[in-house]
């Protein structure tokens, strides 16, 4: 017993501090588009290399809700034009605006009365709706001791009856779908849905499946969006956290350089 | 040649009648080999192969076996090799080929909501507009008996599925495991052309196995293409993957701990987790090691990276695992909890074919670093770990030794690794031609994953099959439970921590 608390002094407190002294360099959170994007042909290689299409060299847009953070535009256009940054800042309002461009986007935020209703404590029953547990996992994580995000009054419940909203990772498989209705149906209005990582916003890598409804937004509303693959737990924090203004925001990531 | 990946000409090999078949998978299982994959094909409309490939009775052994059926039914496998029983299952979904005598012919993957007929790895065939008939679960007679269902949103943050007790009192008589719902179609998304998108999807099978599926698909890729990784590369991709089993064994230490109420280790372990998953996150960007990999080599940022500052916060991070291990596994309230409960028996282990640490800690000596060895575990073999009793405790034991000696491992091979190696550009790229099936082994955390493509004329590829330890697995964790009370399931459920996703493909 003893042991056991020294083994706990030893290590002390392990939550981070907000906001972090910084994620390692080669994480791969919010994309910055540099110039090189929109006038070079940094748009077109992006586009040829894309696994998920993601880039789209007509319009010079990003979509970062069918982004998968791989990198691979930014390897191949040499960083010019995409490049990733270690910021996890990455909440988003509505699907349309996970598509960046020139134009940089207003932080997403809650509307006023679900700010007043739920803005000091929220109560989220989590719905895996078959995505592949990374994001399950994020989500998970962001209750650990390090990003402790009860301190926020942020947490999970067992029960849609007993929440505030849910959190839904994945494509939304067929196999899900009734799952996901009837616990969004089962949670007391007003609700809020947030959508975790590229497969519950666009299908992700699974775009286009037999299986899958590429998305949560076909089937029930949702009013937070948090990109990913899967998204840093402190992306899942900072998002929620910042969209009930209790953080104070930056500008959300994707926003062109200036 | 590496010894995790094989090459069978399939142009050259003819298939065998089913009674030649079933003789090759009893032989095989007779002389020591595990089932490793088992799928069928459609090379032309309405002609079927079924192919088994076994192996492991000796470092780098692969047999092939391939059976034409005739028409849409075949007599069961399953009886010669139980281990067959889902690959059969999974089969009659895909293709609507029936196992004649099958002991449980539930489909896997498609529930009620779907239409009858549609079997998406078949030629297209137009789906009866009629549902499919529901699912049957076994029913267990007599007095007292009663069933609790749970699921398919579980109440913790986990992924989906449905378990259906039959009690008699508290204690269980069966579980029935209904899986499915995380089914994405991943098999059918990966055939096409080889290149980078398979990566991607590779790591996409099981999120925190992203490391053990990437490199049994790059390596697959690259004996495709004929363009192997250099050692360097090779030792990385091993190295990434015993840092993603640190990360995941001490997680699961600390899932164990939670569930027992022992918070100490479940604050302790999940702390340690995180250091573990940014020891990746340097490495390659991601806290779960995606983009690790590219085809013929590693992602251009990795080989920079320098040995010495993660070998510094691997011994911070061993001590602080070993010591906070060690309390936890020799406190009196966690071994009194966990002895004796969720019993699999070696018997049980070897005929069900279970992989991993789920099956070493039952005694069952299966490793796929010793017996399919990559170059870099071929040249620093790491020590197989084994406990004998198979209960949670000895599941809880496995992970903490091997964990140890994971750490002992990357202290030897990270200063030899060396600065990586030069890898393909651009998506796709073009296969030589004629027809193939490559398989590819890797030990992943959870167990042994089989990747196995089968590559048409034109070298594209025209079936791909995912092996997730998690498929092995699942029927174990039914074994596992009987005789318990129901109140232990979440503490056995933990201590096999299955992949939902990686079975559901
Ligand atoms: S990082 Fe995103 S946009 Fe770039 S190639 Fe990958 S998926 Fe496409």
């Amino acid at each position: 017993m003893l042991e056991a608390f020294t083994g706990r002094f030893r290590v002390g407190n392990t939550a981070l501090g907000l906001p972090p002294e910084g994620l390692p360099e080669r994480y791969r959170g919010a994309p910055r588009l540099g110039e090189e994007f929109f006038s070079g042909d940094a748009a077109e290689i992006g586009a040829m290399v894309c696994p998920t299409g993601a880039v789209d060299a007509g319009k010079r847009t990003l979509d970062l809700g069918r982004c998968v953070f791989c990198g691979y535009c930014e390897e191949a256009c040499g960083g010019k034009g995409i490049r990733f940054t270690p910021d996890p800042h990455l909440p988003f309002g509505t699907r349309e605006e996970l598509v960046i461009g020139r134009t940089p986007h207003a932080p997403a935020v809650a509307a006023k009365k679900l700010r007043s209703l739920l803005g000091r404590s929220l109560h989220l029953r989590e719905v895996s709706a078959g995505g592949c547990n990374g994001c399950d996992l994020e989500a998970q994580a962001a209750g650990n001791p390090n990003f402790d995000f009860q301190r926020f009054g942020i947490d999970f419940v067992a029960s849609p009856r007993h929440a505030d909203g849910i959190l839904v990772t994945g494509p939304v498989t067929k196999n899900m779908k009734e799952g996901l209705v009837k616990t969004y149906e089962a949670v007391a209005e007003p609700r809020i849905v947030i959508a975790i990582g590229a497969c519950a916003a666009s299908g992700g890598i699974f775009r286009g499946s037999h299986a899958v409804e590429d998305g949560v937004g076909g089937t029930v509303p949702v009013d937070l969006y948090i990109p990913g693959c899967p998204p840093h737990p402190l992306s899942i924090l900072y998002g929620i956290v910042a969209f009930f203004g209790r953080y104070p925001g930056r500008v959300p990531a994707g926003a062109a350089e200036p | 040649m590496m010894r995790c990946v094989r090459i069978f000409d399939l142009a050259e090999s003819r298939p065998l009648a089913e009674d030649r078949f079933r003789e090759f998978l009893r032989e095989g299982i007779a002389g020591g080999d595990r089932l490793l994959a088992f799928f069928a094909e459609e090379p032309s409309p309405g002609r079927f192969l079924l192919h088994a490939v076994v192996g492991g009775s000796a470092p780098g052994r692969f047999a092939h076996g391939c059976a034409e059926i005739s028409g849409q039914a075949y007599s069961t496998f399953t009886d010669v090799c139980p281990a067959a029983h889902w690959f059969e299952r999974e089969v009659y979904d895909q293709f609507g080929i029936v196992p004649e005598g099958h002991p449980e012919l539930n489909p896997l993957r498609f529930h009620e909501g779907w239409p009858k007929r549609f079997f998406p790895s078949r030629s297209p065939e137009a789906p009866e507009a009629e549902p499919r008939r529901g699912y049957r679960f076994l029913q267990v007679r007599g007095e007292g008996i009663h069933e609790v269902s749970v699921g398919p949103v579980h109440a913790g943050v986990i992924e989906p599925g449905h378990f259906r007790f039959s009690c008699a009192g508290e204690t269980i008589q069966h579980l029935e495991i209904r899986l499915g719902y995380q089914h994405k179609g991943t098999e059918s998304l990966l055939a096409g052309k080889p290149g980078y998108r398979h990566l991607i999807l590779a790591e996409s099978i099981s999120g925190d196995t992203a490391v053990g599926h990437s490199n049994a698909c790059a390596r697959l890729l690259e004996a495709l293409l004929g363009r192997p990784a250099d050692p360097s590369a090779e030792s990385w991709r091993s190295i990434a993957l015993e840092l993603e089993r640190i990360a995941n064994h001490v997680g699961d230490l600390g899932g164990l701990a939670t569930d027992i109420g022992y918070l100490f280790g479940a604050a302790h372990f999940a702390h340690l987790r995180g250091q573990a998953l940014g020891l990746l996150t340097t490495l390659t960007g991601n806290r779960y090691g995606r983009g690790l990999n590219r085809i013929g080599g590693l992602a251009p940022r990795i080989p920079g990276t320098a040995p010495e500052p993660i070998l510094d916060r691997l011994r911070r991070l061993r001590v602080d695992a070993e010591k906070g291990g060690s309390i936890m596994l020799e406190a009196p309230s966690v071994v009194v909890r966990m002895e004796g409960t969720g019993c699999l028996r070696l018997r049980t282990a070897t005929t069900l074919g279970i992989v991993g640490p789920a099956g070493r800690a039952s005694g069952r000596d299966v490793d796929a670093r010793r017996d399919f060895p990559s170059p870099c575990f071929a040249e620093f073999p790491p020590t197989v770990i084994l406990q004998r009793e198979g209960d949670v405790l000895a599941r809880a034991r496995e992970r903490y030794e091997e964990m140890l000696e994971s750490f002992r491992w990357l202290s030897l091979v990270l200063p030899t690794a060396g600065a990586g190696g030069g890898a393909l550009s651009g998506g796709s790229a073009d296969a030589p031609s004629g027809r193939r099936l490559v398989v590819s082994v890797e030990e992943g955390w959870r167990g042994e994953i089989v990747h196995a493509a089968v590559v048409d004329e034109a070298g594209g590829i025209a079936a791909y099959k995912v092996v997730d330890p998690s498929f092995h697995n699942w029927p174990g964790l039914a074994f596992a439970v009987r005789e318990n009370v129901i109140s232990d399931f979440p503490l056995c459920n933990k201590s096999f921590n299955l992949s939902y996703s990686g079975a559901d493909l």
